[in-house]
């Protein structure tokens, strides 16, 4: 069941095109991943999800909601974990939790919340003396409180210690399984990689590149680099490479294969290729060639 | 139940508020006892003069309690953007207001209040002659300067200048109302005209007199307007450019 749907989003900030024309949907129980560089219009477009923004053109909906016209629906069934939202800094955790629980329909419990957050043993700290991951630790539990049915993650991990993004991996998993639906704005590509099941890159506020992560990098050549041995022409391999310094770069559909044929040509010639790395493609190689075009 | 958890959060954080407390309780305060004191004790006329300082200073508690501090609270709340994280909850955009505002007032009226009886024990001011119309002017007066303040805020491009941007307000109802001595008397006619039309004139002279029908339809219009405002220039993040 569709849980949020984007059809031909224009929104403008004065002269300026922010998002321009951008469609997507995403299912409960998905993970939707929305990737580009800074200022692509990723953070626009969640905001306009999560009714911060009306809509310059096109519609958008939430739950078969309108976020902007029908705010206060919206919001009770969903959790939003903007890019940047203060807090109150004289407030404690601990407090922090128990206000943002009158603010909640059906709350989970402050001790769970500080559990899931892993900041149990900060409940009495100040927010202004917490750290940046820390801080988005607490935005993590405040926005997932009410066990949202759409949850908007922006950026969900910048700051955290890899540790606690292993853990924010693991609650969003969770909350996918128990049938949210998850939009995902991220720069850590892995992360998206690792958590989403379908994305889209967005370059100057259009998408570029959509669909299921699996089947599109399915799609993608994946590569075999080395560093090239000295004296050796890259004309006299037996694939094409591209050089980056004195790493060859050889693009394959199948790069285990490719890798063998290099192997056996530098054995054959008594020679080694050292910092061999073969891999298939990754969601970087097709961020870079997205966001290159 | 959300409204009165963002009635009880505003609260909390008003008396949380050290740096604010100082310049939202603590010298407003001081003026509109200290000064009665002071004119109970070195002027022939003394309870009369401390009369008229302490009806006057209330202008001052509206505009600093009230006004400066709801807009400079707001400001910063905009511009940390912790206005919008409150958006990003089930509260709607009034709740939130409406519980800034109701804190901030009950916060002026208890203040209001703790004043009058402050000087009428230290200073022998006489208490209002009409106690009803004393406590609904001090409402009303405090509910339209927290709405005011609320919706100045749209003119204040960022918090570091909130203060300063706030402080001719009071400096003009502290002049008007006969706050700062008689500096009224010393400008053009026309200028204590346009001193009588302000809201803070008003609910000093409706506390001070008990008359009610000039300055509630004078309140009703300033609230009118400042609802109109917040309605349409009201921003709950800061501007991007």
């Amino acid at each position: 069941m569709t849980a949020i749907r984007v059809s031909g989003l224009v929104s403008r900030y004065g002269g300026f095109t922010a998002v321009d024309g951008v469609s997507f949907e995403a299912a409960r129980g998905e993970v939707f991943a929305l990737l580009g560089r800074n200022g692509a219009g990723k953070s626009t477009t969640v905001e306009v999800l999560a009714g911060f923004r009306r809509p310059d053109e096109g519609t958008v909906r939430v739950l078969g909601l309108d976020p902007a016209g029908e705010r206060a629906e919206v919001r009770r069934r969903t959790g939003v974990m903007a890019q940047e939202a203060g807090f109150f800094p004289d407030l404690t955790v601990a407090r922090t939790i128990d206000t943002w629980r009158d603010f909640t329909a059906a709350p989970r419990p402050r001790a769970e919340a500080l559990e899931l957050a892993g900041l149990t043993a900060k409940a009495g700290t100040r927010v202004r003396q917490l750290s940046g991951g820390e801080k988005r630790r607490l935005d993590l539990a405040l926005a997932t409180l009410g066990r949202p049915e759409v949850l908007f993650l922006d950026e969900p991990t910048t700051g955290m210690d890899p540790q606690a993004r292993r853990a924010t991996w693991e609650l969003v998993r969770e909350l996918a399984r128990a049938g949210a639906a998850i939009l995902l704005t991220t720069h850590y590509l892995e992360e998206a990689q690792r958590l989403a099941d379908t994305m889209a890159i967005m370059d100057a506020g259009r998408i570029v590149t959509a669909g299921g992560i699996t089947q599109t990098l399915a799609g993608l050549r994946g590569r075999v680099a080395f560093r090239l041995p000295a004296g050796v022409d890259p004309a006299e391999l037996p694939l094409p490479v591209a050089l980056d310094g004195d790493t060859a770069v050889c693009a394959a559909d199948d790069p285990d294969l490719a890798a063998q044929r290099l192997l056996g040509w530098a054995a054959e010639r008594g020679l080694r290729l050292t910092g061999l790395e073969v891999r298939t493609a990754t969601l970087e190689d097709l961020f870079l060639d997205g966001s290159a075009r | 139940m959300s409204l009165a958890a963002t009635y009880r959060l505003g609260l909390h954080l008003f008396w949380r508020d050290r740096a604010m407390l100082a310049g939202s309780v603590v010298t407003p305060v001081a003026i509109a006892v200290g000064i009665p004191l002071l004119m109970r004790n070195v002027r022939a006329d003394g309870i009369a003069a401390a009369t008229d300082s302490f009806y006057g200073s209330t202008a001052l508690l509206l505009s600093i309690t009230a006004f400066m501090n709801l807009a400079v609270v707001l400001t910063g709340r905009r511009d940390q953007l912790v206005l919008k994280r409150l958006r990003s909850t089930r509260l709607t955009d009034a709740q939130i207001l409406v519980g800034e505002i109701a804190s901030t007032v009950t916060a002026t009226l208890g203040l209001l209040l703790a004043c009058l009886l402050a000087v009428h024990a230290a200073a022998d001011v006489p208490l209002p002659p009409d106690p009803v119309a004393f406590a609904g002017f001090a409402f009303l007066g405090a509910l339209t300067m927290a709405v005011l303040g609320a919706a100045w805020t749209a003119a204040i491009p960022r918090a570091e200048l909130a203060a300063a941007m706030t402080v001719p307000v009071f400096l003009l109802c502290g002049v008007g109302a006969g706050a700062m001595g008689p500096i009224a008397a010393l400008l053009p006619s026309w200028a204590g005209v346009l001193f009588d039309l302000l809201p803070t004139t008003a609910a000093a002279r409706a506390m001070r007199t008990g008359e009610v029908a000039g300055p509630l339809v004078n309140l009703a219009l300033w609230l009118a307007a400042g609802l109109g405002a917040l309605r349409l220039w009201f921003r709950w993040e800061p501007r991007r450019s």
